[in-house]
């Protein structure tokens, strides 16, 4: 189950280049449903095989949003997207610019799950809040939604943190105003399970989409 | 004031800091870093290197790192080096602890020895008192204006080592200000960045 029917790898992974992504791009290397690829090789890169691309918080938006027009049409292929960060350029169909939350205590950082869901399946919010009894790693704020998405998590006030975009293109689009959400993994906390989960239902939903596409 | 360029990679974080008004008014010029090769620096007193550059970009523009430093430019850079883009800092990485204020001691282990310096007119030691990636251990002749207890240097301004001046430290604030992570860290940035521009370096 890790290839395409195509034979390729599901996921193309968007290398930022960064000090920080250094271990997880090595440790995803590893494995044989993902490639790797350079986020400045992008142009040049034909993406039709991959089911699903992945980008992280530390990603170029400025490259991205000229190569906005090239993310649609993957889009548009039926095609699964996941950006997990701080949006500050339009380059992702209807997604909104971050909003920081303004926090006045750290349970402002508090996470809830607002509708069960397999990604968040056995996770524990708490886990997801604290780290050794500190908030704020998870999530800071939050992106406007766009119409009709489905909202996975939020904080406090109701601000959409995670969310599920099924309109904006032909494809499905997955916003997460955190860190790199198909990094969490290990062991020693529930949150570990949100990578896993999250590449279960990716498949899943590539799947979906496939079968609604052929069904037209 | 010096005139400071900033290397600037289009991540989510530099773009807030950098675009900041409070400090783009100390930048004279943002360089968007795939255009670096073809950026003059001729007129440029400082170039600053935040943290999470594309490596792989940085590196192919060392030779122009190491012509700023030739002609006697002053480099400033943040955090973890884990490349020897700038020569000298030895740089040893720490596992981050984020947590360091919760132990029941309540110290940082930042130290210094150098509070004559102009660096201390701006700053406090606790303006620049938060968790940190590494060390480095930088050249006899370098002077080491925030240490460890133990040894190690977490900010130094290294003079001997090229023709220009190497400010170098282990802390991020521009990701973490960028990040809407640990607030703490603007309070250097408001102070760094006037010192970088006018301070005695």
């Amino acid at each position: 189950m890790t290839m395409t029917s195509s034979g390729t790898p599901h996921f193309v992974i968007v290398d930022s280049g960064n000090y920080f992504s250094t271990q997880t791009i090595q440790e995803t290397k590893k494995r044989d449903d993902c490639f790797v690829i350079d986020m400045y090789d992008l142009p040049e890169r034909d993406l039709s095989p991959y089911a699903c691309m992945v980008i992280d918080n530390f990603v170029d938006q400025e490259l991205l949003y000229q190569e906005r027009e090239q993310i649609w049409q993957f889009l548009n292929q039926g095609k699964v997207l996941i950006f997990s960060g701080h949006m500050f350029l339009p380059w992702l169909p209807g997604a909104s610019m971050f909003v920081p939350k303004l926090i006045r205590s750290q349970h402002d950082y508090e996470v809830s799950i607002v509708q069960q869901h397999p990604i968040f399946d056995g996770v524990d919010p708490e886990e997801m809040t604290y780290t050794k009894g500190v908030s704020g790693f998870f999530a800071r704020g939050h992106h406007p939604l766009p119409s009709q998405a489905e909202v996975l998590l939020s904080l406090p006030g109701g601000e959409p943190i995670t969310y599920i975009d099924r309109y904006s293109t032909q494809g499905t689009i997955l916003v997460h105003s955190g860190n790199n959400l198909f990094a969490y993994s290990g062991q020693g906390s529930t949150v570990g399970r949100i990578g896993s989960q999250l590449q279960n239902w990716t498949r899943e939903e590539y799947r979906a989409i496939q079968e609604r596409t052929r069904t037209l | 004031m010096r005139k400071i360029a900033v290397l600037y990679g289009g991540n989510s974080h530099q773009f807030r800091t950098l675009y900041e008004p409070k400090y783009h008014r100390y930048l004279h010029q943002i360089i968007y870093l795939p255009e670096l090769p073809f950026t003059s620096l001729d007129d440029i007193d400082v170039l600053l290197i935040p943290s999470q550059l594309h490596q792989r970009l940085v590196s192919e523009s060392q030779h122009i790192i190491d012509s700023f430093t030739d002609r006697g430019g002053v480099v400033a850079a943040f955090g973890a080096q884990p490349n020897n883009w700038i020569p000298g800092h030895n740089w040893e990485f720490r596992p981050t602890n984020f947590w360091w204020w919760l132990d029941s001691n309540v110290r940082s282990g930042l130290v210094t020895e150098r509070l004559d310096h102009d660096f201390f007119c701006y700053l406090t030691l606790k303006d620049a008192t938060w968790h940190y990636h590494g060390v480095f251990y930088p050249p006899s002749g370098a002077e080491i204006l925030i240490g460890l207890e133990g040894g190690g240097a977490i900010l130094y301004v290294d003079k001997v080592t090229t023709a220009g001046t190497l400010i170098m430290t282990t802390l991020d604030p521009e990701f973490h200000y960028g990040s809407y992570f640990m607030p703490a860290t603007e309070r250097f940035l408001d102070k760094f960045l006037p010192w970088l521009a006018e301070g005695e370096l």
